[in-house]
């Protein structure tokens, strides 16, 4: 671990609970170089978690961190925001608690295009209660609550927030350290919703029911299996089946932000209110 | 502080700070709520539409903005109290309302706001029954829920509003006592009080500004008598930077597995509330020590209990009315000492026996105490519950 992000690590609550292997360790500190580089302040810089092993990452950083219920930190974070404009505010959650029982606070904050940044580790699985399925678990995939195969079709986390309206839309693995901390970087410097898909190993519940725990050959299966977006443009539907399609994959710095519009919308109110007092004075 | 269950004369002055205006309004309870939240101080409101709450809910719409203040209606009403909890935890005073089914809703995260110590207002306006239930018509059935609505053991208060001018002057008590206690403070109002227009009652006439007095609004702040069990004042951006966890967490802010300190934690936060009941319990006793038979009563009931007395009066029959303002923590002493001295305690409520299961656990040593229920949306009539009274009475004295 590079000693500069030491700077917003609660080095005195180490060791993580993390597995050995586990890669949410990787997109944390991605997340806190990213953070460095950009010069974000501990007063108006909040984290926000939900419940999840992935979620627990704000338990060792040194920034205002919000550890709250699962699947809310994205309507907790809305309240934070909408309180303290001038705040930085990042969401870090899991595919279980940001895409199953958060999936609708997601969505509506794509809509509202909201200047929140969410990372969401995807691991396509329960990680922190034991291994059950999750909306992202491929077709196939193998979990405590799908002994015998899933059946269902995974959600693609980044066709679904450019749909729902996030103005910024990346995705990165942790077999890829570099671009993920520019893409996280580049979503929190973005004005409005960015979402930020970070595909990670869990080597204790996915991998041993999937293939591989060998965390080492998870993080290189996530890089043969990655392509680019230029690349993957060329390509068929079926050519592109278990491939991870990364970097940039949305970007509109045009479409109006939430708070800017309402903020203009409540000044104007406040004027007109004040009007008519203005007019008795004189 | 205060420090002796309060009766309404000694509130205002106490609770509602200083009149700034003089002018009688006729409102709507829901209304009269939204006003009070104005005049408290609350500027973040977040909620979702539900009858019969959801004019709170747009007179904020209407008015926050321009007072400074966020309004946002959320995608429902997990997200509406996570978005109060986040304002909040930045030192803003946040509020939603709703009715049963959002109620319902809330509740984790309600429990998530009282582990993590943050003040907060939760309106509900109840309507009948379970599920969707009869949302026109009021109800009291959501008053256990309110106690316990939330997992695991946990403090509560909960207030109840009996008319249009309780929706103003308790909402600004709720704030006062969310803020000191740094915990989710809960009112209870009903289709009836929320969706009805009176007039303040004469005491009440005019709006008043929240004064600091003995309450320090500062975000934050903890008052030095609660200082052993209020834990950490989580403000974001206050300077410091705070971690904020549902998780048993020690002093440091942090989860914490050691029992010494989790039974601790969880008794301090208990505490807060239950050591500090006499200020909390609001209540009016009406006909004062001159009752056989006390009808104690609380929101809509409320109404009719004191309409019930004024025609025991007429009719000569001995009855007291007990007025209950808090719900929770229970009103122990004055139950008790109510209790001593009638030989019956009537409790009429729209609901089958909530309360009065609480009341006479605290009351059956001394009085008994007979409950009165109605589940189907309509009100108690006086003559109801006089009928009930001479009944009581009567049969008594055939014994
Ligand atoms: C309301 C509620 N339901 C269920 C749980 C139990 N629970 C805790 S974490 C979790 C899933 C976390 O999955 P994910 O977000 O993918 O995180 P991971 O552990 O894999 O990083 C569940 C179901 C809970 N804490 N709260
Ligand atoms: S269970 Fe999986 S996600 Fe959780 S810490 Fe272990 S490896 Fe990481």
């Amino acid at each position: 671990m590079s000693l500069e992000i030491e700077e917003f690590l609660h080095t005195e609550r180490l060791p993580h609970i993390w597995c050995p292997g586990c890669g949410n360790g990787i997109v944390t500190a991605a997340f806190l170089r990213a953070a460095l580089d950009l010069g974000l302040k501990r007063e108006s810089t909040v984290v926000v978690s939900g419940i999840g092993c992935s979620s627990r990452a704000s338990n060792y950083i040194d920034l205002g961190t919000v550890h709250s219920i699962h699947g809310r930190a994205i309507a907790v974070a809305t309240g934070i925001k909408m309180a303290r404009p001038n705040f930085t505010v990042i969401v870090l959650t899991g595919d279980g608690d940001g895409a199953a029982i958060g999936g609708n606070h997601l969505i509506h904050a794509c809509r509202r295009n909201i200047d929140l940044t969410c990372v969401l580790f995807n691991n396509q699985i329960y990680g922190m209660t034991g291994g059950q399925l999750s909306p992202t678990m491929e077709v196939g995939g193998r979990a405590t609550t799908a002994p015998h195969g899933h059946v269902e079709p995974p959600f693609d986390l980044c066709r679904l927030t450019e749909a729902a309206g996030a103005s910024f839309v990346a995705r990165g693995t942790a077999g890829h350290i570099r671009q993920l901390e520019k893409l996280i970087k580049k979503g929190i410097a973005h004005p409005g919703f960015a979402f930020i898909e970070a595909v990670v190993p869990c080597p204790t519940e996915y991998g041993r029911r999937n293939g591989t725990a060998n965390a080492p050959r998870m993080l290189d299966d996530e890089r043969t299996r990655s392509i680019s977006k230029a690349k993957a443009a060329g390509l068929s539907r079926q050519e592109l089946a278990g491939k991870i399609v990364t970097g940039i994959l949305h970007e509109d710095t045009t479409a109006p932000e939430f708070l800017q519009a309402y903020t203009a919308d409540a000044r104007a109110q406040a004027e007109e209110a004040s009007a008519p007092a203005a007019k008795e004075q004189k | 502080m205060l420090n002796c269950p309060m009766h309404m004369d000694q509130w205002h002055s106490h609770l509602l700070g200083e009149r700034v205006d003089q002018s009688s309004l006729v409102i709507q309870g829901n209304r009269a709520c939204a006003l009070g939240a104005l005049d408290a101080g609350v500027r973040f409101f977040a909620g979702y539409p539900i009858s019969p709450s959801s004019e709170i809910m747009e007179a904020m719409a209407d008015r926050l903005p321009a007072a400074g203040g966020v309004f946002i209606q959320m995608e429902d009403e997990i997200a509406s109290i996570c978005a109060c909890i986040g304002a909040a935890l930045t030192g803003e005073l946040a509020m939603t309302a709703t009715s049963g089914p959002g109620f319902s809703l809330m509740q984790e995260a309600l429990g998530y706001a009282i582990m993590v110590e943050t003040p907060l207002l939760i309106v509900n306006v109840m309507r009948v029954g379970p599920s969707t239930g009869r949302p026109t018509a009021p109800s009291q059935g959501d008053v256990m829920q309110a106690r316990w609505g939330t997992h695991g053991d946990h403090p509560a208060i909960v207030l109840a509003a009996s008319n249009v001018a309780d929706m103003y002057r308790l909402t600004m008590a709720a704030v006062r006592f969310a803020q000191r206690f740094r915990t989710p403070v809960i009112l209870l109002a009903d289709q009836l009080v929320g969706q009805m227009r009176e007039s303040f009652s004469p005491e009440l006439i005019g709006r008043y500004r929240l004064t600091s007095g003995d309450f320090d609004f500062t975000p934050g702040y903890i008052h030095p008598d609660l200082a052993r069990e209020v834990h950490r004042p989580h403000v974001l951006g206050s300077g410091s930077h705070p971690h904020v966890t549902g998780l048993f967490h020690d002093d440091t802010g942090f989860p914490t597995n050691d029992p010494e300190k989790s039974d601790s934690f969880l008794r301090e936060l208990y505490n807060k509330v239950a050591h500090h009941r006499n200020e909390l319990c609001l209540y009016d006793v009406k006909n004062e020590g001159k009752g056989r038979v006390c009808i104690v009563a609380y929101g809509s009931c409320a109404r009719t209990a004191r309409a019930a007395w004024k025609l025991a009066d007429q009719e000569g029959l001995p009855v007291e009315v007990l007025h209950l303002y808090t719900l929770f923590p229970l009103p122990v002493e004055i139950i008790q000492q109510v209790a001593r001295r009638v030989e019956f305690m009537l409790i009429p409520e729209l609901n089958l026996g909530q309360y009065a299961h609480e009341v006479r656990k605290m009351a059956e040593q001394w009085t008994t105490v007979i409950g009165m229920g109605k589940i189907d949306g309509t009100l108690f009539t006086p003559r109801e519950i006089l009928d009930r009274i001479a009944e009581l009475i009567g049969k008594y004295e055939s014994v």
